[in-house]
């Protein structure tokens, strides 16, 4: 009866992710969800497919590149994996995987599962699957709406580690919030130990010590709450950093050193330094040796949206998504790296899944692109006022304000003056843009022969 | 636009209540004196140095933080109940978001600990079970615009007889969740639960606080010449139609 079950709610979610690609629905947990109901135990029967172990990511930014990177990373060095690839982290996101992995009799063979988790259904998921060990990237002030506050959400993550007896931690040490679930447990710590990005004013979440309420002071700060913090009134401070970087430079490509090896690589964006530590760390805590570590990194490929070029007749235009002040903040400090004349576009949505509440867009740095070398400032997406307004009080002159993603990309296109054009956006603006920029695209490759000299010279590819 | 006219505005403890973008506030109540030609002076008060004297003050602004920093913050303002409590009965303009709004009440009671006020405000706050999270669209007789926000709190506030509310709720939850009404108007006092980034959304409740605090200091003063608020508008709008598009009395 059981194995009937499992294998019609296998069945049931395959035929619902093809039905789905069909009708070009993007969503990955609902085929899941739909499995879920015909069989209730569907991961915690099919994760006995599992032979090694189980590998859990949260943390508010960087998640999903951590755990597809961790993911071809392991496939490379010769390991069969599950992986819930596209991001969807919830129990129904899992379930599509892992009964996507299965033939018609309901069964696969793997090392690893390589899972992300969304941080508030960690303890949801863990009732039907336990990690042998879980990544945790950062935490951030991500969807306040949704979550209350950042200290509801290291509740929930509590819970969830108690629920995963024995589990290891790997833990960014750099970060106050994220190091304290390895007190009184299994874990091991990376981080950046040195100095690197030039001090900035923005926003430090979280750095009030968490266990005296004291302000907390750095050796070294990076950005948000992260650095070599430490609490002068009683004591608490950054743990020991058992897989540190050093020696980073980012003025061409990205280059740093670890565990004796340098890592050099074409990522942008500093805080892609971190995504590579957890992975490295990751691995060595498995106990997978990594020897041709660089080479692994550089066939990577970075999901869409993050810093992905798109060159459109000829004219390199960089598509970022970000969530959150964090990973705006970061994207801010890549887009000013880059000195070329520029166009920005930002779009932002507020729906449920961007979180209702915009409030956040005061908390970004976006008066720094002040100095980027501006040419055009056009703001789109369903709350392009709100973002407009954000600007009009740093001062800024915003060039237009509207909903049709095409035509602001028109503009950014006809701009000579420009060599660049980046588009920052959040969660669901993402995929709209990304479509627009594709299908425009088209129409401008059609239209231009492309110089050769022109080109995303800071490409990630 | 000449005038000789300045406004010194204090910020409260933005390092520990920052939770949502409060710096939104005090940028639109700069930007817009300035734009008139009339100079602004913000300054802080931190926990790193509150040595900062309130009795210069025009406006004082304090926002909203997470239960853990509220509390620092509390016993931080306790120190300065006298000095404000002078500033707000000599008519100085106080404007608190959230969580400052509930310090100025009596007191907030959390699950397991009571939190003394300061006692500036005849309300005080109970912790509920669930938070009150919602765009938030409300019509106050004093605008036409209606004022458009966000809250996100578990507090719940009781208002003493006789305290006006800010505005009456067209969508979301205000004070209680049932009570109908948003925030306080008291003397000088704007209180509120809508978070972060209120006034650049509501150009005339930013200006309201302005001449409220032009007023008081200059008997010259004869009032703000408009601006050109298409944006802030247009935001408005969005969020008023969305969420209240049949329920305003109020419109222009």
């Amino acid at each position: 009866m059981n194995i009937i079950r499992l294998i019609l709610a296998v069945w049931a979610a395959k035929l619902a992710s093809v039905a789905g690609r069909i009708i070009g629905k993007k969503s990955s947990s609902s085929p899941g969800v739909l499995a879920l109901k015909i069989c209730p135990s569907l991961i915690s029967t099919l994760k006995k497919n599992v032979k090694k172990g189980v590998i859990v990511t949260c943390g508010t930014n960087g998640k999903t590149t951590t755990n597809n990177l961790l993911n071809s990373s392991l496939k490379k060095y010769g390991y069969a994996t599950v992986c819930n690839t596209l991001g969807a982290n919830m129990v129904g996101g899992i379930a599509t995987a892992f009964a996507q992995a299965c033939n018609i009799f309901g069964r696969f063979k793997a090392d690893y599962a390589v899972l992300e988790v969304d941080e508030a259904s960690a303890r949801r998921v863990f009732k039907h699957i336990k990690p042998d060990y879980m990544l945790i990237t950062n935490l951030f002030r991500d969807q306040l709406d949704r979550y209350g506050e950042i200290d509801i959400t290291v509740d929930l993550l509590n819970e969830a580690i108690d629920m995963a007896d024995g589990v290891k931690l790997i833990l960014n040490g750099d970060d106050p919030l994220t190091a304290q679930f390895g007190e009184g447990r299994d874990a091991v710590y990376f981080g950046i130990s040195e100095q690197v990005l030039p001090e900035t004013n923005e926003t430090k979440e979280g750095r009030f010590c968490l266990k005296c309420g004291a302000e907390q002071e750095y050796n070294y700060f990076h950005y948000s709450q992260l650095g070599d913090y430490y609490c002068p009134n009683c004591g608490n401070k950054r743990p020991d950093i058992d897989y540190a970087a050093t020696d980073v430079d980012l003025s061409e490509s990205m280059k740093f050193t670890v565990g004796g090896k340098r890592i050099d690589v074409n990522y942008r964006g500093f805080y892609n330094i971190y995504n590579i530590l957890a992975v490295y760390a990751a691995l060595n805590t498995i106990g997978i040796k990594t020897d041709n570590f660089n080479e692994i990194l550089s066939d990577y490929k970075p999901q869409i949206g993050r810093m992905e070029l798109i060159p459109m007749g000829g004219k390199p235009f960089i598509l970022n998504l970000a969530k959150n002040p964090a990973g705006f903040n970061q994207a801010i400090q890549t887009v000013l790296l880059d000195k070329r004349p520029k166009d920005v576009i930002v779009a932002i949505n507020d729906l449920a899944n961007d979180g209702r509440d915009v409030s956040w867009l005061w908390d970004v740095d976006f008066d720094k692109l002040e100095g980027a070398n501006l040419r055009q400032l056009i703001t789109s997406g369903i709350r392009r006022y709100d973002m407009w307004l954000r600007f009009r009080y740093a001062d800024m002159k915003v060039d237009l304000a509207t909903e049709d993603m095409k035509f602001a990309l028109s503009r950014c296109f006809s701009d000579k003056d420009a060599e660049v054009c980046y588009v920052l956006v959040n969660y669901t603006a993402l995929y709209p843009t990304q479509t627009a920029m594709l299908e425009y695209k088209k129409e401008a490759d059609a239209a231009l022969p492309v110089p050769a000299d022109k080109g995303g010279a800071l490409s990630a590819e | 636009m000449q005038n000789n006219y300045e406004i010194n505005i204090i910020h409260l403890y933005p390092d520990l209540l920052n939770l949502y973008g409060d710096r939104g506030n005090i940028a639109c109540m700069e930007k817009r004196l300035e734009w008139r030609g009339i100079k602004a002076n913000v300054r802080t008060c931190t926990n790193k140095d509150h040595s900062i004297d309130l009795s210069g003050a025009d406006i004082i602004f304090v926002g909203g933080g997470s239960d853990r920093e509220q509390e620092i913050v509390c016993n931080l303002l306790l120190k300065k109940k006298d000095e404000l409590i002078k500033h707000v009965e000599s008519d100085g303009v106080l404007v608190a978001v959230c969580g400052g709004y509930q310090l100025l009440g009596k007191y907030y009671k959390t699950a397991n600990t009571k939190i003394e006020g300061l006692g500036i405000l005849d309300i005080y706050t109970d912790s509920g079970d669930t938070r009150l999270i919602s765009n938030v669209v409300l019509e106050c007789d004093k605008f036409k615009m209606p004022i458009v926000g966000f809250e996100n709190h578990a507090g719940r506030t009781y208002l003493g007889e006789g305290v006006t509310p800010l505005g009456k709720v067209l969508f979301g939850n205000g004070n209680t969740g049932d009570s109908g009404y948003e925030g306080v108007l008291y003397k000088n006092v704007i209180a509120t639960y809508l978070h972060g980034p209120l006034l650049p959304k509501n150009p005339q409740l930013c200006d309201y606080i302005l001449e409220r605090a032009l007023k008081r200091k200059y008997s010259d003063f004869e009032g703000l010449e408009p601006l050109d608020d298409g944006i802030e508008t247009l935001a408005n709008d969005y969020i008023a139609n969305k969420y209240a598009g049949g329920k305003r009395t109020l419109n222009p």
